[in-house]
């Protein structure tokens, strides 16, 4: 049964459509994240479905009843914000207790209730202090305790790890995911954040100008993108988009870079690519899948030849950029893979793992 | 003590320095207290300029004076019914406009405009509407009614209480408001959002969160608006005089009319004395309740 189900939402703010027409259904229990440049929709959508803004048009169901109508209070949601939005006047304890207070449950419940929480998230000491006494990852540990600490239905998370500084936001990252699996509540969370998305969600729900760009498992979405989008949204570095087209002869395809590099591909491939011979293409690689080239030739790796302008190390990987088709790429090689700019680097292209991008519609192509 | 070590002649010259303004606030307020003081113990009036110690005869006459007393207590009277009204209607008034809606700049500068009328010209305003044969507020009662209305406001003794605090909180109900409104403008929207997702109601959002939040604002209104309603003259004096009698008589009109219309001087030395007692203790006792910093 699905804990949320969203059909043909739309919300504006004055005649800017942020939301257009989203269909959304997510299975209870399930830790799902809304992800997209700002400006995507992705905060609007889920204060949408919380009830702090109204839906121009479509339905939201959450349990199976219809909440449009429904104020926030009645909708069985929690939420965690960006800033944290705690109150400032109350305590740690009666900041996490005030939704249970509001709901009027029975005193003796609140006290273990609001220190299980807080021993869920290891504020313990923390209960008798004021927010302002606080560090910004105290705060943000009370503001997702006053959300867990109510058993509601859904839980939403709005970017709430983007005022932390690097090092705590690693760490809460698996704090909260470690928090989905102990409750095993169904969490919707948002993020601008592509390692936060591909780190802790179960299903990433990718969104571009309102609407629903491609939505699936973090690898899913990382291996099998839809369109060039998705596949440049995802991973970091980026992955490289190098025009190219297509010539297939019989079971045998090469693909032609401007600049005369060809790349033959795994014979596997050629029959569901073979449609798009001729056309003006994007050969997408990710800079995990160039690497040093070895005596060895293994089937569907593809030899190129690079001249390095720039050369990252970062400790345990290093990063080579030089031109290949014309335009800017990015290997990600072994740390002493290559040692300084303008060195000759011959690599190879893993062709299993490119994927073809139709440049005019921008979608991936012959991908099944 | 760190810093630059003062030779002599640079210490006299600081001094120099801040003469003039230490000589300037003795004149203007510490010259004229103990002045005060010096007058209470004489027995100056009007006619007789007799400048001879009376020791605490003022003082004695004072606690015999139910005129003194009875406006004193009209004073808190006023105040305690002017004070929450005004309170109440102008957080009231910013609760609604604080939500954005077409032309809201605009009511709220007309609806401001009250509090930029100098009180004594809208007490001779307010004077006018109440009179009782021409004034419109009798002439649309007896629209409604649809009969000759000629009700006497400013001299009957049950009208003149709310004749002058309609005029009083018409007058300083956009004060609070404004001040209330700039201070409900500044709660963190996200709070209220997380209030309303915890499920609580109106009433436990607005005294938990909303209120805690504008109160240091609200404080300072009430402090303000508290001073203000204790030397209440200028509407009352225009509508009244503190008649009929001396029934709606402050505490400044009876200073004034015992000061500049009887010339008691040293009686009204006495008098003005003991509002600066008052006022100081009451003051004291404020300021540590209200913790404004906090």
């Amino acid at each position: 049964m699905s804990d949320l189900k969203i059909t043909k939402l739309d919300k504006y703010y004055g005649t800017n459509h942020v939301v257009k027409g989203i269909d959304l259904e997510i299975p209870a229990g399930e830790f799902t994240i809304l992800v997209g440049q700002s400006g995507c929709g992705k905060s609007t959508l889920l204060r949408t479905i919380a009830g702090l803004e109204t839906a121009d048009g479509g339905s939201i169901e959450i349990g199976g009843e219809r909440v449009n109508d429904l104020p926030p209070r009645d909708r069985d949601i929690a939420m965690v914000f960006q800033n944290y939005a705690l109150y400032p006047y109350m305590k740690v304890r009666d900041n996490i207790a005030f939704g249970l207070r509001a709901r009027r449950t029975p005193k003796a419940e609140i006290g273990p209730k609001v220190q299980r929480a807080a021993k869920m998230l290891a504020i313990e000491h923390l209960l008798d202090r004021y927010p302002r006494q606080l560090s910004g990852g105290q705060l943000q540990r009370v503001a997702i305790g006053r959300a867990v600490v109510r058993n509601a239905r859904l839980y939403l998370f709005d970017e709430p790890l983007s005022n932390l500084d690097a090092q705590l936001r690693d760490e809460m990252r698996g704090e909260i995911k470690r928090l989905h699996q102990e409750l095993g509540k169904t969490m919707i969370y948002v993020t601008h954040d592509q390692i936060e998305a591909m780190t802790m969600a179960d299903r990433i729900v990718l969104l571009r100008e309102g609407r629903i760009e491609q939505q699936g498992a973090p690898l899913e979405l990382y291996e099998r993108p839809a369109t060039k989008y998705v596949a440049g949204f995802l991973g970091s570095p980026s992955m490289n988009f190098i025009p190219c087209t297509l010539s297939v002869a019989e079971d045998y395809g090469t693909v032609m870079l401007p600049d005369g590099v060809t790349l033959s591909l795994p014979p596997s491939r050629v029959a569901a690519l073979a449609p798009f011979r001729d056309r003006s293409l994007l050969l997408g690689i990710r800079p995990e899948h160039l690497s040093r080239a070895t005596g060895e030739h293994r089937r569907g790796l593809a030899e190129i030849e690079v001249i390095t302008d720039l050369v990252q190390p970062t400790g345990s990987r290093t990063y080579a950029t030089f031109r290949l088709g014309g335009v800017e790429a990015v290997a990600e090689l072994q740390s002493h893979d290559v040692s300084q700019p303008g060195e000759r680097l011959k690599l190879f292209a893993d062709m299993n793992r490119a994927v073809l991008i139709d440049a005019a519609t921008e979608r991936v192509v012959g991908n099944g | 003590m760190s810093g630059p070590t003062v030779r002599s002649g640079d210490r006299g010259f600081r001094y120099t320095l801040v003469a003039p303004s230490i000589f300037v606030l003795l004149l203007i307020g510490v010259f004229p207290i103990v002045y005060l003081l010096m007058v209470s113990f004489q027995g100056l009036t009007m006619t007789d300029n007799d400048t001879s110690f009376q020791g605490l005869l003022n003082f004695r006459a004072l606690l015999d004076d139910t005129r003194l007393w009875q406006s004193l207590m009209h004073t808190v009277f006023f105040t305690a019914i002017a004070l929450p009204a005004e309170l109440l209607l102008g957080l009231a008034m910013a609760q609604l406009f604080i939500d954005r809606m077409p032309g809201r700049q605009v009511f709220i500068a007309l609806l401001v405009l009250p509090v930029v009328v100098a009180p004594i010209v809208s007490g001779a305003t307010w004077s006018l509407m109440f009179d009782n044969r021409f004034g419109p507020i009798n002439q649309i009662l007896g629209w409604i009614t649809g009969e000759e209305m000629a009700v006497l406001w400013t001299v009957k003794p049950h009208l003149v209480y709310p004749a002058i605090l309609m005029a009083e909180i018409w007058q300083w109900t956009p004060f609070m408001f404004l001040l209330l409104l700039a201070a409900l403008s500044g709660v963190d929207k996200s709070q209220l959002e997380a209030a309303s997702i915890d499920g609580a109601g109106w009433w436990s959002t607005f005294f938990r969160i909303v209120l805690p939040a504008i109160w240091p604002v609200m404080a300072v209104a009430i402090l303000i608006r508290g001073l203000d309603l204790f030397r209440l003259f200028d509407v009352v004096w225009a509508l009244t005089k503190g008649g009929p009698g001396t029934m709606t008589e402050t505490i400044s009109i009876f200073t004034y009319v015992k000061g500049f219309q009887q010339f008691e001087t040293s009686y009204t030395g006495a008098v003005a004395l003991l509002i600066i007692v008052l006022l100081t203790v009451l003051l004291t006792v404020l300021l540590k309740r209200v913790s404004i910093a906090r």
